[in-house]
């Protein structure tokens, strides 16, 4: 059970392998996210599909990615949403600025539009 | 998440086979929970990923040796402060001496007996957690001196109305939700739940400079017009922390409610929280606000709703500890749990004391989060 970091062009993709990430699981993207954002990245897609239920504490640290990604011209775009995670993102209305997408390629492609 | 109780969680790095399976059939003997690396490489990646308690390490290695994993270790803010301990046949003075400028806990010697090793690591472990009771313990107390509560002691009187809340931080560390009250005039109150996202201190010190952000918003509203909106409220709010660099990674769901006495009205407008839930007769139905998480864009696009309130009827506000508590099984209790609740509990009872005793029964005391529920009555 890992976050694994992949790095297709200059797009960040960050598959998240934990069935519920919660506040230990949001300090390993957030530390891994912390250090592409520094190292000068800023597209991101990152990964849900195996994840079952994501906190608050979780979704914070994907906002908090999305808004620097955003402020230095990029974005941040997820894949894979198991009912759990998509109401998650319902309820808290965010489903409103993040882009989702179904596959990775598709995710992918749509930073190359 | 269902975290694993503190300290027994135990990392053993060691290259040699025949040792890393004695030492690790003893400390799970023992009740502990254990993981294997052959060396500080492999050790570095499980750390990541393991999140251990505490990591015992071999000095003499191949790739990465022990001196070399514990540098790398202390060269990551998170990594570094788990405690670490050698353990080595290495028994010189010097090597010794080397490992404790590693800002290493202990020095185990290999042929030690296994139940020395045990004794060491559990007096480890509970130094550590005494310590952090202590550090707890110490910030509570100057946070209480301080007068800074994230929650009042005392429910607010207003007439008309009955508000009670049930507020239980995670861990009995103070968390991120907030809850407040705000009297306006003779007339008007308002009521505020956030929930700030993060967990423990961190999150505690962001609630405290959120609720001074409501109070201060609260106060401008009302100096600009006589007209009061929840909305309003949020929306300056917003404004605020969407500037503030210091927060700006800091993200958080708000309600806010103004009860008009007068007119006997709820107003209600939320920023990415749950829904406002209105008990009325066997009735319940949920309010969902259409704003977004504070902090997260300039324009919120907060709304309001406005309830018309009647003799009996019982508003309820509730952050996610409620709705994402989970039973042994690992279910959890969702919004439809609580609409069920509410459904069913008796007129006659009082609602939150009933919450809380299906809630320590549905979970079995177990909660992962803080708990904050406020329930409004109309008299």
């Amino acid at each position: 059970m890992e976050i694994i970091e992949e790095v297709i062009d200059d797009i960040v993709v960050e598959i998240v392998n934990f069935e519920r990430a919660t506040l230990r699981e949001a300090e390993e993207l957030k530390y891994k996210t912390e250090s592409k954002v520094n190292s000068g990245y800023n597209k991101f897609i990152i990964d849900l599909s195996n994840v079952e239920f994501i906190d608050s504490t979780f979704l914070g640290v994907i906002v908090g990615t999305l808004k620097k990604a955003v402020k230095s011209g990029g974005d941040l775009k997820l894949i894979g949403f198991q009912p759990n995670v998509r109401s998650m993102f319902e309820l808290t209305r965010l489903f409103r600025v993040f882009e989702t997408y179904t596959d990775l390629q598709e995710a992918i492609r749509s930073f190359h539009k | 998440m269902a975290e694993v109780k503190s300290a027994n969680k135990i990392l053993l790095v060691e290259d040699e086979f025949n040792i890393a399976k004695l030492f690790s059939y003893n400390l799970t003997k023992a009740g502990y929970q254990c993981e294997v690396a052959s060396n500080g490489r492999e050790g570095y990646e499980k750390a990541l990923t393991y999140h251990p308690d505490l990591i015992i390490s071999d000095v003499m290695m191949p790739e990465v040796d022990g001196y070399e994993f514990r540098k790398k270790l202390l060269e990551n803010e998170e990594l570094r402060k788990i405690p670490f301990v050698f353990l080595t046949a290495k028994g010189e003075e010097e090597d010794i001496l080397q490992g404790y400028d590693l800002e290493i806990e202990d020095y185990i010697l290999k042929t030690s007996s296994p139940k020395v090793v045990l004794a060491k690591v559990s007096a480890i472990l509970k130094t550590l957690e005494k310590e952090r009771s202590k550090v707890v313990d110490e910030v509570s107390k100057a946070a209480d001196s301080m007068g800074v509560k994230v929650v009042p002691e005392e429910f607010p009187k207003f007439e008309g109305f009955e508000i009670k809340h049930w507020h239980q931080p995670h861990k009995n560390v103070p968390g991120g939700d907030f809850i407040d009250y705000i009297k306006i005039d003779d007339d008007n109150m308002v009521v505020v739940l956030g929930d700030t996202m993060g967990k423990r201190w961190g999150a505690w010190y962001f609630a405290v400079a959120y609720a001074g952000y409501v109070r201060s918003a609260t106060r401008f509203v009302l100096e600009a017009s006589s007209d009061y909106k929840p909305s309003t409220i949020l929306q300056k709010v917003n404004e605020s922390v969407f500037k503030d660099e210091r927060i700006s990674e800091v993200f958080i769901t708000l309600s806010i409610v103004i009860l008009d006495k007068k007119n006997k009205i709820a107003r209600y407008s939320g920023a990415g929280d749950l829904p406002l839930f209105l008990k009325s007769g066997n009735n319940v139905s949920p309010y969902l606000s259409n704003g977004l998480l504070l902090g997260f864009s300039q324009s919120g696009e907060y709304e309001d709703h406005e309830l018309q309130l009647k003799s009996g009827d019982e508003l309820f506000l509730v952050t996610d500890g409620i709705t994402e508590a989970r039973n042994s099984s690992g279910e959890m209790f969702k919004e439809e749990g609580f609409i069920d609740f509410l459904m069913n509990v008796s007129p006659n009872t009082d609602t939150l004391e009933e919450l809380k005793l299906t809630m320590q029964s549905f979970t079995s005391g177990e909660f992962d989060d803080d708990v904050s529920v406020i329930s409004i009555k109309v008299l």
